[in-house]
């Protein structure tokens, strides 16, 4: 007999593992984790789902949601695998793309060889159509049909995947654009043609043609890839559509995610920091870090005022220490982005020694041969291998599918860390553990302290496959007082994308000051974009919730700052009081004041359809005995005592609600291992969420 | 645990050394976001730096200017002559802007504010734009054709901005009045000063978490180490003296006067001597490079020779030896202009690369078309003045190896990034600007091309005003081992009855009526090696991607296509190639 009730299927495809989660509308939930097989990541997904559905005995046909959260857009632009794509712009900026934007920072600086990367369109496939509108949105030179047919031809005679056209200041006047789009479907009904008012209305001509070509160039490719992949759910006997985790947080569906496939650059890592931001909304934070540790990278971001942190300037493969948002070091894309650090530091991540400094990733020994403990032929050190000696991890246990071997570990670490370091091996793998402890804090450091926001107020809430062993220490580090890792932390992303609704998010550019703007001119713009948002996420009888911001500045900047706008008709009094807000984000912002008068520049609209999905499975809280769950002892290391101690392990599934523990500790669940260091004390909530806590040794 | 203690150095070393970074880096986008001055804000980088209280380098922004981090390093001890030490306290914050006391020009402003730490001034905050106007005799610091430093804008001396936290609105205020754009100005001051106060938070945090001698002994070591990993790198060229000299087209101002930077670079040991002996004397007109700016192109051009991820700090500066005879183009006395001093800075880099390529021939570079600097200013349609600096870069020089990228000035420049985009542009000023396109041909041609240079035509919809700064026009960047010059770049109004007046490459207020167009060539970069010896498919690739023209790929490169003008004619390409050959053999 198979569980007919309706079910959410979230699947989340990291560097090692593809993770998965299966979840009923009354919280109940089913993981699995397989690995990644990068070649053609939908191998991986479509086995997670029917290992899971199996496993839960799910009939196929109670899948009522697919939400996939993919690398496929970001892999399509850094690895530039896409077949060519035609640009359509104003007659005389045909280099726009070409003479590019780059920056030359840090090392780049000093090389004589320094090349900028080629643009994603090629010089031979970008055209040029006479027509030309002015910043206020009017026409100085007119679109004429032999304009418009002579482009077309010349485009179709190209033969191009993908068309993207972005006219100078179409984000005032898109006719234009519209126009050249409409006759280049026509003209060459097989390419994916896109324009840029269409996809993203807002000033600054290059991140905009930016953001098209990255449309067009990925659009063809997730079409496909999305239509494979139903394609194959469908032979599994699951009906749904797939829905596909938006960079800003929100799920779009598959038909969305093919018109607007940029909006899913940074898809997996967003569908972390919601877990986070949903994890602190059940526990009653609104303030949360989010720290993901998988087998390749970790990632990080924030969570503030119940809500992730969104930026406005993401650089696909970009560098600097500012976390892939220095302008001019990637392809920029104008979209919202959930404000994430990527650093190379997972469980995978391989030790080295050079010159007598001792490093750890950015290389991964990923599934596959994997750790050294893991028995498949790795024979490098990797951070797994230093758990696993520190005692962290169960020697004989089991993790990814294997069983770990400590003999193994203790060989790779002494060879190629602690004989070159002239160290013992324990002192190798606690050096191994710190390091990594290090990289992961600069990637704290990059969305909290860079950002000038102090971290001390927050909640760590760590998860991924690795994350729970790290996170007592990466707090400590910011003298972060309270941890939660989330029940079914090792799918933490995948719990978030079968916990997010149906969103979309629009942008138009506007200037107005502030002082002359009437109130009506301000409601139909936001109006008008909620109008939008609604027709995007069609449906008549769904509940909508908006949400309204707009992009402000001084009169005479040019950087702007975004600040919350109240729903519904605007007056007077509301122009007046986004001023007021607007000066007090500045003053917060730069620590300055400044008396010039305030401008409206961007409306943002975010879109949001309430859609069924996992609500966390609340349980009754008691004063328990741990002890129940008591499942051994085992020497693990802290420096807190100066090395090895006895110290008990706990089974997280048979730890209930409300119960308490002192640190040193261990505790196991199925998908992830839990480090409570000395001095700190764990409980599991209501929901098992384990909540650590420094210095209440009760 | 054996070796704790150094495990927990190194990552202390770690946390500290990625803090100071960062705390720059940070400092140097609230500079850039808050600022007013358009071409800052839509990209230009705000310098952003860290020195000791010794006045050594510890960090700087990463896409800073090594003309900026050079400045305030070396403007550091003057402040410290005017206010010593022990005179400082928590909020204060200094500004000043004299070349000749470690400054660059009157618009480029430096601001300091010291750190604290054991009740002690440990480190200094250090940030630098350049401010929208600041008087002289041209806007928006680009007096072309300025004969001194007081026809250049206000210089300031060390000055107090902030006493103890409260503005000292006395300096403001002489600074507003001195502007044409009074309110950008304040604005841009109150830029920098929010990027010195964000270094100074970061710093304290930094200081109270881990101790001022702990923090003080790392960056100690830190510069040490930069300094040992330099001079290893340096201990690898072959020890001599190497020559090189580059020839500045012009100071506007004596048009038969030859201007020359003269160099004798000696590596030693792991130390590297230059020797600025037979450069011209002090120009005239505005091209004078003060020994802040001399000394950061000394230093950018020996990085080029070492591991580029040496992290920039005073340990950098402290292999190098440097003799700049006074009263010359490197090192002018008083009160010579300076605000064109980038043509004699890439000059010394262009000249230093030049001799060290004979001990690296791996490294021989075309020269580069550098930085081509506008001016606009006028009153628009509703009565407003208004005004803003432009620039355009010319090509790169070839490198061996590989042609030179288009359009990016200079190597030791930071890239396009710092180019406003067209859009916001025409929504702030009334102009609409007509094309921008890479300039064909002008790339030096070359066994390896130089990169393109630019062509920009913009239309004025209200009469305006243009000054123009040019670099290497009236002698356009060379080649080098055989490749020939990049095409020279030109100014030029369009006029309405037709014609073009073609502006001196340093040319101040000229009027353009409503409805002209003014157009900008940039010129393009060197080639290296004999054109001839170019491989004719990348040639052919250079037409199909519109860098070369049919008719270039013939004359510069004795290149024949087909008729279709998309594959080569072999034949006629031997014939052609054969011909050039016996002409110049």
């Amino acid at each position: 007999m198979t569980d007919q009730r309706p079910h959410f299927v979230g699947v989340d495809v990291g560097g090692t593992f593809t993770d998965v989660v299966l979840a009923d509308s009354a919280g109940g939930v089913t993981i699995g984790k397989v690995p990644t097989t990068p070649d053609d990541p939908r191998r991986g997904v479509v086995e997670g789902i029917r290992d899971a559905l199996g496993r839960a005995a799910v009939d196929p046909g109670a899948v009522s949601r697919v939400v996939h959260g993919t690398t496929l857009a970001t892999n399509v632009v850094v690895q530039r695998t896409a077949a060519p794509i035609a640009l359509v712009a104003t007659e005389g900026f045909g280099d726009l793309l070409r003479l590019g934007r780059e920056a030359r920072v840090e090392e780049d600086r000093y090389d004589l060889f320094f090349t900028p990367a080629d643009p994603p369109v090629d010089a031979r496939l970008t055209f040029e159509v006479a027509e030309r509108v002015s910043a206020k949105g009017e026409v100085l030179v007119p679109l004429t049909d032999e304009a418009i047919a002579g482009v077309a031809r010349r485009v179709a005679a190209a033969q191009p995947a993908g068309v993207s056209v972005c006219l100078l200041h179409a984000y005032a006047h898109p006719a234009h654009e519209q126009a050249v789009a409409e006759a280049c479907r026509a003209a060459v009904p097989a390419a994916y043609v896109v324009s840029s008012s269409e996809v993203w209305p807002e000033m600054r001509e290059y991140e905009r043609a930016m953001t098209t070509a990255v449309c067009a160039l990925v659009g063809p490719v997730m079409a496909a890839y999305v239509a494979g992949l139903e394609s194959s759910l469908h032979d599994l006997g699951i009906r749904c559509g797939v829905e596909i985790m938006e960079s800003s947080g929100g799920v779009m569906s598959a038909q969305a995610a093919a018109r607007r496939p940029v909006a899913t650059v940074e898809s997996g890592g967003a569908a972390g920091v919601t877990a986070a931001g949903i994890v602190g909304r059940s526990v009653g934070l609104a303030d949360v870090i989010s720290f993901d540790m998988g087998g390749t990278t970790a990632k990080t971001g924030i969570v503030r005022d119940g809500s992730p942190a969104i930026t406005h300037d993401f650089q696909i493969g970009g560098k600097g220490s500012f976390g892939g948002t220095r302008a001019g070091t990637g392809v920029p894309v104008k979209i919202p982005v959930v404000d994430l650090a990527e650093v190379g530091a997972g469980g995978g991540s391989v030790a080295w020694v050079d010159a007598g400094a001792l490093h750890v990733g950015p290389q991964s020994a990923g599934a596959v041969p994997g750790p050294a403990c893991y028995r498949r032929g790795g024979t490098e050190p990797t951070v797994t291998d230093a758990n696993l000696l520190l005692g962290y991890l169960d020697a004989g246990g089991l993790a990814g599918g294997v069983t770990l071997d400590a003999d193994l570990a203790a060989a790779a670490v002494g060879e190629s860390i602690a004989n070159p370091l002239g160290i013992d091996i324990p002192g190798a793998a606690h050096a191994i553990h710190e390091i990594v402890n290090e990289t992961m804090a600069s990637a704290i450091r990059v969305v909290t302290v860079q950002r000038g926001i102090d971290p001390r107020g927050f909640t760590l809430v760590g998860f991924g496959g690795a994350g729970p062993m790290h996170v007592a220490r990466l707090a400590a580090a910011f003298g972060i007082q309270s941890v939660v890792v989330p029940w079914a932390a090792g799918v933490g992303s995948a719990i978030g994308l079968v916990s997010s609704d149906l969103t979309v998010d629009l942008v138009q550019t506007r200037i107005l000051d502030l002082e002359h703007a009437d109130a009506t001119t301000l409601t139909q713009l936001f109006d008008e974009l909620e109008a939008r948002g609604r027709k995007e996420l069609d449906d008549a009888g769904a509940t909508f919730v908006m949400t309204r911001s707009a992009d402000m500045r001084f009169h005479g900047q040019a950087h702007q700052l975004t600040v919350s706008v109240p729903d519904g008709p605007l007056g007077d009094e509301d122009l007046s009081g986004l001023a007021k807000r607007f000066h007090e984000v500045y003053r917060q912002t730069y620590g300055i004041d400044a008396d010039a008068p305030a401008q409206l520049v961007n409306a943002r609209v975010r879109v949001v359809r309430v859609v069924d999905k996992l609500s966390p499975r609340s349980h009754q809280v008691a004063e328990r005995d741990p002890n129940v769950a008591l499942a051994g002892e085992r020497a693990a290391s802290f420096v807190e005592v100066g090395g090895f101690t006895t110290t008990p392990v706990f089974d997280w599934s048979r730890l209930e609600p409300g119960s308490r523990l002192v640190g040193p500790a261990i505790v196991e669940g199925a998908d992830a291992t839990i480090v409570v260091p000395p001095g700190y004390s764990a409980a599991v909530d209501r929901w098992r969420n384990v909540v650590l806590a420094s210095g209440e040794a009760s | 645990m054996p070796n704790a203690t150094a495990v927990d150095d190194a990552i202390t070393g770690e946390v500290i050394r990625s803090g100071l970074l960062v705390a720059a880096e940070e400092a140097s986008v609230v500079v850039v976001r808050s600022s007013h001055s358009t071409f800052i804000q839509e990209g230009a980088d705000a310098c952003a730096a860290i020195l000791d209280a010794a006045g050594q380098l510890v960090a700087q922004s990463t896409a800073t200017s090594l003309m900026h981090g050079a400045s305030l390093r070396s403007s550091l001890p003057a402040l410290l002559e005017e206010s010593p030490l022990d005179s400082m306290g928590p909020g204060d914050v200094f500004a000043l802007n004299d070349p000749y006391r470690g400054g660059i020009h009157a618009n480029d402003i430096l601001v300091f504010r010291p750190v604290f730490g054991d009740g002690r001034v440990v480190f200094f905050a250090g940030t630098l734009i350049h401010v929208a106007d600041l008087g002289g005799n041209a806007v928006a610091g680009l007096a072309a054709l300025a004969t001194d430093t007081f026809a250049e804008g206000l210089l300031l001396p060390p000055v107090h901005l902030y006493r103890k936290g409260e503005p000292v609105d006395d300096v403001l205020g002489i600074i507003a009045r001195n502007s044409r754009a009074p309110d950008k100005v304040t604005g841009d001051v109150r830029a920098l000063v929010a990027g010195v106060n964000v270094i100074a938070r970061r710093l304290e945090e930094l200081v109270e978490r881990f101790g001022t001698t702990t923090v003080e002994r790392f960056v100690r070591d830190s510069i040490d180490d930069a300094e040992r990993r330099v001079r290893d790198d340096l201990r690898r060229l072959p020890a001599g003296t190497y020559h090189g000299a580059f020839e500045i087209d012009g100071d506007g101002v004596d048009p038969d006067r030859e201007f020359e930077v003269n160099v004798a670079v000696t590596a030693r040991d792991g130390s590297i001597d230059v020797d600025f002996g037979g450069t011209s004397p002090q120009a005239r007109g505005t091209i004078n490079s003060s020994f802040s700016q001399t000394l950061s192109g000394v230093v950018y051009a020996v990085r080029c020779f070492v591991d580029p991820t040496i992290p920039m700090n005073e340990g950098c500066f402290r292999p190098l030896h440097t003799r700049l005879p006074g009263g010359t183009l490197v090192n002018p006395n008083p009160p010579a202009a300076c605000g064109g001093r980038i043509m004699t800075v890439a000059a010394a880099v262009e000249a230093i690369l030049q001799a060290l390529a004979e001990a690296r021939p791996d490294h021989a570079v075309g020269a580069s078309a550098l930085i081509h600097v506008f001016s606009l200013s006028g009153v628009d349609a509703r009565g407003a003045p208004w005004l803003n600096l432009f620039y355009e870069f010319g090509g790169l020089g070839a490198r061996a190896g590989s042609d030179g990228p288009d359009a990016t000035g200079a190597f030791f420049l930071g890239g396009r990034s710092v180019l406003p985009q067209i859009e916001p542009l025409e929504a702030q000023y009334p102009l609409v600007v007509r094309s921008s396109r890479l300039w064909v041909d002008s790339g030096g041609a070359g066994e390896w091309r130089g990169g393109l240079g630019v062509e920009t035509v913009i239309e004025l919809l209200t009469p305006a005003v243009v000054t123009v700064r040019g670099a290497r026009m009236d002698l356009p960047p060379p080649g080098a081992r055989g490749g020939r010059p990049g095409r020279a770049g030109t100014f030029a109004v369009a006029r309405h009855d037709g014609t073009a007046d073609v502006l001196p490459a340093k040319a101040a207020n000229v009027e353009i009526a409503a409805g002209e167009r003014f157009v900008l060539r940039t010129s393009g970069g060197g080639g290296l090696g004999p054109p001839e010896r170019r491989d004719p498919h990348r040639v052919l690739a250079d037409v199909l991607a519109g860098r070369v023209s049919a008719e270039g790929a013939a004359s510069d490169y004795a290149v024949v296509l087909d008729g279709s003008g998309t594959s080569i004619d072999q034949p006629a390409t031997d014939r052609l190639r054969d011909e050039r050959i016996a002409e110049h053999p």
